[in-house]
């Protein structure tokens, strides 16, 4: 009986039915799909219904729509404003010191440890270098503020040395600070980057050397013309992704090490957005700062994205 | 790796200097740490901090004894403990019925949902308005907030999928033909044969969870839900007052025997010994995920 009427059904409406079909086949998935799209729309996308408020006058503990529009009035605040030279500046120096040194530094660290010959030391030190990685921010600042205080060992070693008179408070002092949050970003990159360049090492034929050496190429030819060479689509793809990500210059470092005597170093949009926007209170300003931010970043990103599928046929992500 | 090139005295000498200068990079990672070690078990009544370099001067627990006295690092080792458990288990289960789902090439709205994920990879609402959404929706000052947020992940779920693509379909029809329903093929099939990546994920979920203190300081400020990061950074924010104080003797005067760079250290020792002693236990694991991460970029 049941398989007559699927018959008739099928015959007057085929289309409908197989649609109804289907429904009934991914009936389960779409049962959980549901579940999955409404975390989606309430974490990810009504969120960004707030994004409103950077155009608009919010007043906190006021709902969003009765609020007045003021159009851009935000945005000119922010770019037209006495801090606006400064945060620039410090989030492109910060960001284009990390791409100068941070970038190159685990390419440089994979090279050396792979001219490393034993085999149980190349792999004590990766194990060391990725020890950074997986301590927090907070940790890091808690050995920074120790090493770098007038009473920190570094202050004894360079006075011991002497290459300072008197011990320096390094963190306080804002001429200092760039070059102590690259060093340190440096230092808790580089190891677990480097896995990535080691990987992309460890992929290389190896007839490749063999030829080489017949050739008479000799270590430094090896590498900089078979190594080198193997890595050059990682390195070309982890760059260009950088450079679209120039904006992000961080965040919990900025705010960890970051002290009111180096503040004119040390701030960045995102810091400046988060102070204005959580700290003060001015959710409209923060927002729009933040918003201008995302906005340029997105751009910056796909750029990146379309050059890098440009020059080496490969999408990143 | 195996040399072919002709050894000479200028590459024994390289060898030398990077056996050399691989050795002070370890240095230069593992001596902040065995300073913070030696600074936490000094007796600093009666050397000044900084004569202490490699070796602790004197011995005694104190700094620790009194940290351990405070009740509150009880609750927040118990928060910090609670959301690495809850928040890679939420996360693994979630992300990883995601990524099953996006893998079902017969299931209509796979792409839908996928690129719905992608989207997020690109644009967020960004702080401030995912801030006040976080209120509006009841998140705000709770524990979920540390939980719910990141059950699902699109850089996850890219790893996730892409390890289960490269499993054969066959698997997954043969257990849909017997009549499974697709949680029990997620439960019984997907999950035993992904072990390697979802392990992979769960090391990166979990040092997550047990080193984020932004979110704490923004979405759960009272204090409540506080967790080990932040007491560390509260430990931290007390001694930068401190030192601002111009008198300094007056204000250290309070703490007798201890001084704040002791409970400093003797904080941050605690808060990364746990790290520590894991993280090279599970190199295979996040060196896999890594691996998977590459081929899919």
């Amino acid at each position: 009986m049941d398989t007559n009427k699927t018959v008739t059904a099928v015959g007057n409406h085929p289309r409908s039915s197989r649609l109804r079909r289907r429904l009934r086949r991914e009936r389960e998935l779409w049962i959980l799909s549901a579940f999955i799209l409404v975390w989606l729309a309430v974490i990810c996308y009504y969120p960004m219904y707030g994004l409103i408020i950077a155009f608009k006058y919010y007043v906190p503990g006021k709902p969003f729509f009765t609020a007045k529009w003021v159009g851009l009035k935000y945005f000119s605040q922010f770019i037209n404003g006495r801090d606006f030279p400064i945060v620039m500046r410090n989030t492109l120096a910060i960001s284009g010191l990390n791409i100068l040194f941070g970038f190159p530094a685990p390419i440089l660290l994979a090279l050396l440890l792979n001219e490393l010959k034993n085999k149980h030391y190349k792999s004590v030190v990766q194990t060391v270098s990725y020890l950074p990685h997986f301590i927090s921010w907070v940790v890091a600042a808690s050995l920074l503020f120790s090493i770098l205080n007038s009473e920190g060992f570094l202050n004894k070693i360079l006075v011991r040395a002497g290459i300072i008179e008197a011990p320096i408070n390094w963190l306080s002092k804002g001429e200092y600070f760039w070059g102590i949050l690259t060093t340190a970003n440096i230092w808790k990159g580089v190891g677990f980057s480097s896995i990535i360049y080691l990987s992309a090492i460890a992929g290389i034929d190896e007839e490749l050397y063999q030829a080489g050496a017949v050739d008479g190429l000799n270590r430094t030819g090896s590498i900089w013309h078979i190594t080198l060479p193997g890595i050059r689509t990682t390195v070309v793809l982890l760059g260009i992704l950088q450079i679209g990500s120039i904006l992000n210059a961080g965040f919990q470092q900025q705010l960890l090490l970051g002290t009111t005597q180096t503040r004119k170093y040390y701030e960045v949009i995102d810091t400046y957005a988060y102070k204005y926007g959580v700290q003060n209170n001015n959710y409209s300003y923060g927002t729009a700062v933040g918003l201008m931010k995302g906005v340029i970043s997105v751009t910056l990103v796909l750029l990146a994205n379309r050059i890098s599928k440009k020059v080496m046929d490969i999408a990143v992500l | 790796m195996r040399r072919y090139y002709k050894e000479t005295h200028g590459t024994k000498a390289f060898d030398v200097f990077n056996v050399v200068l691989m050795f002070l990079f370890m240095l230069s990672i593992i001596f902040p740490f065995w300073n913070q070690l030696c600074v936490s078990f000094s007796d600093v009544s009666t050397y000044p901090v900084s004569n202490i370099t490699v070796l602790p001067l004197g011995f005694n627990t104190e700094a620790y004894q009194k940290v351990f006295s405070d009740q509150r690092i009880l609750r927040v080792s118990l928060v910090s403990v609670m959301r690495v458990i809850f928040g890679t288990t939420g996360t693994l289960l979630c992300t990883g019925l995601l990524a099953y789902i996006t893998t079902i090439e017969w299931f209509s709205g796979r792409k839908f949902l996928r690129r719905a994920f992608l989207l997020t990879m690109y644009f967020s609402a960004g702080l401030i308005p995912t801030y006040l959404a976080f209120i509006s929706i009841g998140l705000y000052n709770t524990f979920c907030v540390y939980i719910i947020p990141g059950l699902f992940s699109a850089y996850y779920m890219l790893i996730i999928a892409s390890y289960i693509s490269n499993m054969p379909t066959a698997l997954f029809e043969a257990a849909r033909i017997d009549g499974a329903a697709e949680l029990k093929i997620y439960f019984r099939v997907v999950l035993p044969i992904s072990i390697p990546v979802f392990a992979a994920i769960a090391v990166y979920c979990a040092v997550d969870q047990w080193n984020s203190w932004f979110d704490t300081t923004i979405y759960a400020p009272n204090g409540q839900w506080d967790t080990l990061q932040i007491y560390l950074r509260r430990v931290l924010l007390e001694i930068e007052a401190l030192s601002m104080i111009e008198d300094s003797s007056k204000a250290l005067s309070k703490f007798k025997t201890l001084t704040p760079q002791s409970i400093r250290a003797a904080t941050t020792i605690i808060v990364t010994l746990p790290i520590v002693c894991v993280y090279p236990f599970l190199q295979k694991y996040f060196l896999t995920g890594i691996t998977i991460g590459a081929v899919k970029e």
